[in-house]
């Protein structure tokens, strides 16, 4: 099989015209995984990244490796009565982390969804319309509604403006659980959680076998199905490893809380462009970060808590 | 090591050989793998954008017939464990055969997940020392207990056609205990199966403990039922004779186990609807629709149609006791249990996504292309090991060469 | 044969032409590349609080990126672009010296220049009777109802204040404390303060609005200011529960392959 693999891998390259693309890929195909690299061969990787993407988006393009930095733990909180659904996030997210955004179905990923949720009524005339309707054993004092049901959600909304007065909304995006389960499927173990919280990608090691999509139950997994449409002038030139760098063909990705802006002390591009502050980024480990002083002082509540993957995205209200 | 040529090069012309029909049936299938191979290139070089999955429907048809494949795999245990374990005369005749259905049936396995795979090129990554193994990976263990299956029904299968070759005796001092070792191993590969789909609860559909005996329960179904109907084709186009006994024994088997299986889902039907919470949307949009897509609707009633159709088809004596009428329930069996197992468990398990997105899985030709050639492919082994192992069974490719056979 | 042929010449042709267009389209687009581009301006928090007028830094990496639907800042290069310290604040003085900085306000009132000289500078056109209340009472003003639309009907703190609780009775530039005492345009946080503390509290905090920069608690931030996000004089108008003013969502996702429309969503499982 190995040999199969090895065999599918030079047949795929031997499609590709240009020589010294080619022979970057070579290498880049029998690089280690990124947690084994010794400092050498992350540098010798990192220059080699920097050297095809420069070329391929016609400017210097950067990528860094800068590791955990100590006495950090990321942390998020977001206020759901403050959102107002605006998707300004989403397209944030987009701008920063260089995802791919054709036309064709499956060419334009987004690491943010937001839903909204029908606020529901329950009226008088809806009295006898409620389930379990029809089986004789209920009668009235049921008006069904669908509020606050996280399943029954609207993702596609797109009214003249935000908020409604109708709804409510709920962005969801990866959790950077302390127990993620799509760590615990990986074949490859390419995902993984780092040191300061975030769980990320090597995405040169991903096999593309999506069990981490199957496991992750907030379906902040995100799969390229084709080779990412990334314009030159729009794409972020400054990345990191393990974050934003521009994908390849058939692997997985998703949020990093923007490892290239974060590991800088940096907030994250959602954070910065939400017009109304709903979303918090801090550490967890400072008393005085704004994410602890949401702990310390705001009801929060994890998403889908009971499943135990405990998130270090904190949902909270005041 | 003389032998071994001799064998593989009588193995090879007896199997080279054969009537128009033979010709016929390998071209055509030759023609599906050639689709296969392109559709795979277009995968692998445009991406799996060319395939109906989605970042929602993250799997479709593939990791569907993989499943149903490892099922087939385990599903030949239902001759080998007669035969070895209760000594079965019939049975004991064609366990060889079984052996070779598995074999295939783990092959076509592989093929899939190579199917499936947004990078096939780096499976390697997956194999120590370079690559990296993880033990908390179902996958991970998938692969190794498939593997170690084909490496067993390989080693048991061949062993015992090499021993019929050469004229030697079987040494059952290693022998019986690798048959025994392979049946405990082809429950295994299914339930780890199984476990692969159900340890995940962000899909309620999945996540149950019934999983692994659903599975177990369609595979001995669908298995046997694949069987009877090589086996009939087999006595029909070969000198070779299966058993009545044989055929009877299997027939019983299917009609247990479907039986079996039929009653799990009426159980999880019934237990996901009468509380009806949201883990039972998956089911409740396979069996009805959600939100006004209703996309596996007509799968889901056409496989419980088959499927309980089969069964009852089992119980008359006009159906089981012909061996020409017995076709139509096994076929049913077999198809139903693939849409069960396919359109019917792991596409809903998409639909919803774990936050509540409610999308349609539509596959695309390629994707139904792919499908097909492997399972072309997977026939062109079968017809090619069945053949194989028969002249060897028959006695018509011996050590010696024809000379000796003809003694 | 000769079908073959000339269905291959017409081929050919058409692909000789496609390939002429595509590459007439090319020479173009330099063109009209060199064209000198409209300035790119993109509203902040709200639509008319704050603007920022698009322009690179370093090539090819700008102050900041708007959203070509909304017209709302989507991204920023830098985080600290025009700004200043933000001044005394209470509550804040840990921060190092600097590391506090706000975009001024004052700059984007379009009246700000002329409230302290024009009318309310005491003096100002001999106005009959004279422009500068006694009292903190509300009475009708033409003039400045005209300027500011709802004050016909303020709904905040529905009618229980009026224009003098906030602005400076004789520093009309200025907002005003608990104390009478003057505070600047660019601190609303110390006016608005007074009645929402736990706002405030909040804010300070950064719990409550919008901070941007470095996420250390003791890095440096650019700080939204109350009006950045609040209209004070507008908390109440439009089909909206929320103290934020509504504006347009930028684009929903792509519909997943196969889906025609997202109508599907509307319809509950359960019928009502």
């Amino acid at each position: 099989m190995l040999s199969v693999s090895a065999l599918m891998g030079s047949a795929a390259l031997m499609t590709m015209s240009d020589d010294a693309k080619a022979s970057t890929e070579w290498a880049e195909h029998f690089q280690k995984n990124y947690r084994l690299m010794t400092d050498e061969e992350k540098a010798e990787a990192r220059t080699r990244l920097e050297r095809r993407y420069s070329s391929e988006y016609g400017k210097k393009v950067a990528v860094d490796t800068t590791g955990p930095q100590p006495g950090v733990l990321m942390g998020y909180a977001l206020n759901v009565r403050k959102c107002i659904g605006c998707r300004r996030c989403v397209h944030a997210c987009v701008e920063e982390n260089n995802q791919s955004r054709g036309t064709r179905p499956g060419e334009k990923i987004e690491w943010i969804q937001v839903l909204r949720m029908e606020r529901g009524e329950f009226s008088k005339d809806k009295m006898n319309h409620g389930y379990p309707e029809g089986l004789g054993i209920q009668v009235g004092g049921n008006a069904y509604t669908p509020a606050g049901q996280v399943l029954e959600g609207q993702y596609h909304y797109n009214p003249e403006a935000v908020p409604e007065k109708d709804a409510t909304y709920m962005p969801i995006a990866c959790m950077q659980c302390e127990k993620p389960p799509c760590v615990k499927v990986c074949p490859v173990r390419t995902t993984y959680r780092e040191a300061d919280g975030p769980v990320v990608i090597d995405y040169n090691w991903c096999i593309g076998c999506k069990m981490c999509m199957n496991a992750c139950p907030y379906w902040a997994r995100r799969f390229n199905l084709t080779k990412p449409v990334l314009p030159k002038e729009e794409m972020n030139p400054v990345t990191h490893y393990l974050g934003n760098r521009p994908r390849m063909r058939g692997v997985v990705e998703k949020c990093h809380w923007c490892l290239q802006r974060t590991r800088h002390d940096r907030y994250p591009a959602c954070v910065e462009v939400c017009p109304v502050g709903a979303r918090k980024f801090g550490n967890l480990l400072d008393p005085e970060s704004e994410v602890s002083k949401i702990l310390e002082r705001k009801n929060v509540f994890r998403l889908k808590a009971e499943l135990n993957t405990f998130p270090k995205f904190f949902y909270f209200y005041d | 090591m003389q032998q071994l040529i001799s064998f593989t090069t009588d193995y090879t012309r007896y199997v080279l050989k054969g009537g128009t029909k033979f010709y016929a049936w390998m071209g055509s299938l030759a023609l599906l793998i050639v689709g296969m191979m392109y559709v795979f290139y277009l995968q692998n070089t445009d991406g799996l954008i060319v395939t109906g999955m989605t970042s929602q429907i993250s799997d479709g048809l593939y990791l569907a017939n993989l499943v149903f494949l490892v099922g087939v795999a385990a599903g030949a245990v239902t001759i080998v464990f007669p035969a070895y374990v209760y000594h079965h005369e019939g049975m004991h005749k064609v366990a060889v055969l079984g052996e070779m259905l598995a074999i295939t049936a783990v092959i076509m396995v592989m093929v899939f997940v190579f199917a499936h795979m947004g990078r096939p090129d780096r499976l390697w990554h997956m194999i120590p020392p370079r690559g990296i193994y993880s033990f908390s990976s179902m996958l991970g263990w998938d692969v190794m207990v498939l593997n170690g299956y084909l490496i067993l029904n390989f080693v048991c299968g061949f062993y015992y056609l090499w021993c019929k070759y050469t004229g030697n005796p079987v040494n059952q001092k290693w022998f019986i205990p690798l048959v025994y070792v392979a049946i405990a191993w082809a429950l295994s590969i299914h339930t780890v199966t199984a476990f692969l789909m159900a340890n995940n609860p962000a899909r309620p559909m999945w996540f149950h403990s019934m999983m692994p005996i659903r599975f177990i329960a369609t595979a001995f179904a669908a298995g046997p039922a694949l069987i009877i109907l090589i086996f009939l084709v087999i006595r029909k186009n070969t000198r070779f004779w299966v058993d009545d006994s044989a055929i009877k024994l299997l027939t019983t088997i299917v009609q247990f186990c479907l039986g079996i299986a039929i009653f799990l889902t009426l159980s999880e039907v019934v237990v996901e609807l009468y509380a009806r919470t949201e883990h039972a949307n998956g089911l409740y949009y396979l069996m009805f629709g959600l939100h006004g897509l209703t996309g596996l609707v007509p799968w889901f009633w056409s496989s419980l149609v088959l499927m309980v159709g089969a069964f009852v088809m089992f119980f008359m004596p006009s159906f089981r006791n012909d061996f020409d009428k017995l076709r139509i329930p096994c076929a049913m069996a077999f198809t139903g249990i693939w849409i069960e197992k396919g359109m019917g468990l792991i596409v809903p398990g998409y639909i919803p996504s774990p936050i509540g997105e409610v999308t349609e899985y539509h596959p695309s030709f390629v994707e139904w292309l792919m499908v097909l050639g492997i399972w072309a492919f997977g026939f062109f082994i079968l017809t090619i090991l069945l053949k194989g192992a028969i002249g060897i069974l028959l006695g018509e490719i011996k050590h010696g060469g024809p000379a000796a056979a003809a003694k | 044969m000769r079908k073959l042929a000339i269905v291959t010449l017409v081929l050919g042709l058409c692909g000789g032409a496609f390939y002429a267009v595509s590459a007439a389209e090319k020479a173009a687009e330099p063109a009209k590349e060199a064209a000198p581009k409209a300035p790119v301006e993109c509203f902040e928090s709200r639509k008319g609080a704050s603007e920022i007028t698009q322009r690179d830094i370093k090539p090819g990496w700008p102050n900041v990126k708007c959203s070509p639907k909304t017209g709302a800042a989507l991204w920023y290069g830098d985080p600290y672009d025009g700004t200043v310290p933000m001044g005394k604040m209470p509550g804040l003085e840990n921060i190092p010296e600097g590391h506090a900085v706000i975009k001024p306000r004052t700059e984007k009132l379009a009246l700000m220049p002329m409230c302290g000289v024009s009318c309310h500078n005491g003096v100002g056109p001999a106005f009959n009777p004279p422009t500068l209340p006694k009292d903190k009472k509300p009475k009708p003003n033409p003039t400045m109802e005209a300027m500011v639309p709802d004050l016909a009907n303020l709904q905040h703190g529905r009618g229980r204040i009026w224009c003098m609780d906030c602005h400076h009775t004789t520093k009309r530039n200025m907002l005003v404390d608990h104390f009478g005492d003057p505070v600047s345009f660019d601190q609303p946080q110390l006016l608005c303060g007074k009645c929402h503390g736990d706002k405030l509290r909040d804010w300070r905090d950064g719990i409550h609005g919008k901070r941007i920069g470095s996420f250390a608690s003791t890095g440096k931030k650019r700080w939204f200011t109350c009006t950045e996000c609040h209209n004070p004089h507008n908390v109440q108008d439009g089909a909206r529960n929320r103290g934020f003013a509504q504006l347009q969502p930028e684009a929903s996702p792509q519909l997943p392959r196969g889906m025609k429309d997202a109508s599907h969503e509307k319809l509950h499982p359960i019928p009502h």
